[in-house]
């Protein structure tokens, strides 16, 4: 019976922004501000410093699973960091009982020059795995990445996908007492990620508690039991997973589409919405309607053309982008309209946004944002990773 | 920036003696004593991998050295008016391979935190090992000169003696020095890129503070003394009296040469550097397992 845990209590971490004296040039004159009288303010933060963690506690016990959600930059890198003691808390303790198998950046410890074989030994050796044990699992990791013909190739000739996969392999077959994985059930292929990914929940039954960070919020829902969600540091909403990822959903849709209309000149667009609550599979159609209206008057643009673009969230990638015009809508007449956008989401699963904004129709000029709303993609029939939305626009 | 949350203040830091820094230390890399050397075996391989010489370059530094310092007690010799004697080139021969120990040691491992920032910042493991690590590709190195020494230096007129004992604890002390300064300038280079081209300049005017290719007696009764305050200085006199004239480095030493006393060994001298090696050796520990939390934010 595992009885391992990782116990985070009350964490701040502080960081610096920018470099910090690198050399003595820049000690000496610091040492000499420092001597000088000029301390940090009541908060304990200097002008260039910040808090990358606040108040950050949780606890991870045999059997369960952490999923770590949160934009880039709130912090999720840095608790892994605190977690596998490459960092220390400013603030607070953290307490991992037994070795951590970590998996900050996979193959990060893989030497360019030795081959794949001497690379397996010396990860295992940096996550503290004795030798014997290695030699006795090599084969089984060699096989799990699938590289056996190529063990004893230099890693510089691998290619990226191949040595992700041993990365990932070592990392999961070294019985870690706690593992610690971040951004990595991401690597190669769609069938090395089903394998990786049921490896994964083995780890998270046998009763290994294992904390997690991925932008790919179905897989948090699908392995981890529970889940924080990180914002600027700070731990706002801790619960099951589907509560924390719909939570961080919500949050990530921008502010502009909280206002109730958009005034863009004459144009009003007073809603934006998906169908059918925003789900849809992987390969269908999901259809999103634009409403608004034309104001009578003159004033400029006389014009309008309607732009939008679909962005995974994930990445932050413009995955499609298009302009009413180009299906050969304008909008001029004053009045009410119903502008509907039907997208083939011939896209990966996941969560994606849908952005509007309006331009001038004669002079290509963008007049401001529109609202904006999401798309949850859910796994549907493989797709063969042509992404394309094909958009069929009209009014309605 | 949110500044109006309540902050607690921070955690005092739990006190630890230089003695308990040092254990810790110990325990830390003898637990990950095969990462260690899985390391010093990368090191080996690679930094032979793709030169043409090959393993010829263990034996080719050292011998560098050795030229050089032949050179110069040649110049030396000349300008004084007296034949170079072959025990005297056997001094320096004795002193030239720890010496390129020394500058290896500390020239590679001040540079190995730096070197390897994606495993300070991606992995855990005790810090203390990349540094170990190249002090054991460099003391491969040194055995194998040593090796090719071995053969050398009884036709130069090393006797066979127990004397040649101690070289054991000489070593052992050449090393744990060289580990106190290797530590303490890896940590120091990481903080400070500035140090690595300090390093340079003190491995070179080193040379000149350090009885390699001279003897610390020559430079007589005022200054041989002053010398051998450096701790590195009893070491290196210590391997060529014992190795070169059979001498039990627990008695004094001393010559008539010229109608004048020459003091060839002071044991004093050696407690000098057994107390710089110790004291050395807990500071860089202590300094070292203090700042090495900060090393993946600062690197």
């Amino acid at each position: 019976m595992h009885t391992a845990k990782i116990v985070v209590e009350n964490v701040w971490k502080k960081f610096h922004v920018g470099e910090r004296h690198d050399s003595l040039r820049d000690l000496l004159p610091a040492l000499v501000r420092g001597i000088a009288g000029r301390r940090a303010d009541s908060t304990g933060l200097d002008k260039d410093a910040f808090w990358a963690l606040r108040g950050v506690s949780f606890e991870v016990g045999p059997g369960q699973a952490l999923g770590v959600i949160g934009h880039n930059g709130a912090g999720k890198s840095t608790l892994l960091k605190l977690v596998t003691r490459i960092l220390r808390p400013t603030i607070g303790r953290v307490a991992v009982s037994g070795r951590a198998g970590a998996l900050i950046e996979i193959a990060a410890g893989f030497h360019p020059d030795l081959t794949g074989r001497e690379n397996v030994f010396l990860q295992g050796a940096m996550m503290g795995m004795p030798t014997a044990d290695i030699r006795m699992r090599f084969d089984a990791i060699v096989d799990f990445a699938g590289v056996s013909e190529f063990i004893d190739t230099p890693i510089k000739r691998y290619s990226t996908g191949m040595s992700a996969r041993l990365g990932f392999a070592i990392a999961v077959h070294l019985d870690p007492d706690v593992l610690v994985i971040d951004e990595v059930l991401s690597v190669g292929d769609m069938a090395f990620q089903e394998r990786a990914f049921g490896r994964m929940r083995d780890i998270v039954r046998s009763g290994i508690p294992v904390v997690v960070v991925s932008h790919q919020l179905e897989r948090i829902t699908e392995l981890c039991t529970e889940a924080v969600l990180l914002r600027r540091g700070e731990v706002v909403r801790a619960g099951t997973p589907a509560e924390c990822v719909r939570a961080y959903v919500e949050g990530e849709v921008p502010a502009a589409q909280a206002r109730s209309e958009h005034r863009l000149g004459r144009m009003v667009i007073h809603s934006f919405k998906a169908e059918g609550d925003g789900r849809v599979v992987s390969g269908h159609r999901a259809l999103v309607r634009l409403a608004g209206r034309v104001d009578e008057g003159e004033a400029p643009p006389r014009r309008f053309d309607l732009a939008f673009r679909v962005r995974r969230m994930e990445s932050g990638q413009t995955v499609y982008s298009s302009h009413s015009k180009l299906a050969g809508v304008v909008l001029e007449r004053p009045g009410p309209f119903s502008f509907s956008v039907d997208l083939q989401m011939n896209v990966p699963a996941g969560l994606y946004s849908v952005e509007s904004w309006v331009c001038d129709a004669d002079r290509d000029a963008v007049l401001g944002d529109g609202p904006a709303t999401h798309l949850q993609v859910e796994e549907g029939a493989p797709f063969g990773y042509n992404v394309q939305l094909n958009a069929l626009m009209g009014l309605s | 920036m949110t500044t109006s949350l309540d902050v607690p203040s921070a955690a005092a830091a739990t006190p630890t003696s230089l003695v308990g820094d040092f254990r810790e230390s110990v325990a830390d890399v003898w637990a990950h004593r095969e990462l260690l050397v899985q390391l010093a075996k990368r090191d080996i391989k690679l930094r032979y991998k793709q030169s043409v010489m090959g393993f010829a370059w263990a034996i080719l530094m050292p011998l560098m050295v050795v030229f050089a310092g032949l050179v110069v007690r040649l110049a030396m010799a000349y300008v004084g008016g007296q034949p170079l004697s072959s025990s005297a080139m056997g001094g320096v021969v004795v002193k030239a391979l720890p010496w390129a120990f020394f500058v290896g040691a500390v020239g590679f491992a001040s540079t190995t935190l730096v070197g390897n920032a994606n495993l300070v910042s991606k992995v855990f493991f005790p810090r203390e090992v990349l540094p170990l690590a190249a002090l054991l590709t460099q003391s491969f190195d040194t055995l194998v000169g040593a090796a090719a020494l071995a053969l050398v230096i009884p036709l130069m007129g090393a006797r066979l003696s127990f004397a040649l004992l101690w070289i054991v604890p000489l070593s052992a002390l050449f090393f744990l020095l060289t580990t106190a300064i290797c530590l303490f300038l890896a940590c120091s280079n990481l903080f400070f890129r500035d140090v690595k081209y300090l390093v340079q300049v003190f491995l070179t005017f080193g040379i000149f503070f350090t009885p390699v290719f001279f003897d610390a007696s020559m430079l007589g009764q005022r200054w041989g003394p002053l010398l051998m305050l450096n701790p590195i200085a009893p070491l290196l006199e210590g391997f060529r009296v014992a190795v070169m004239r059979g001498h039990n480095l627990l008695y004094p030493l001393q010559i008539v040469e010229k109608g004048k006393l020459v003091e060839l060994w002071i044991p004093g001298s050696l407690l000098w550097s057994t107390a710089c090696a110790l004291v050395g050796v807990l500071l860089a520990t202590a300094t070292f397992r203090r700042l090495q939390y900060l090393f993946a934010e600062y690197i």
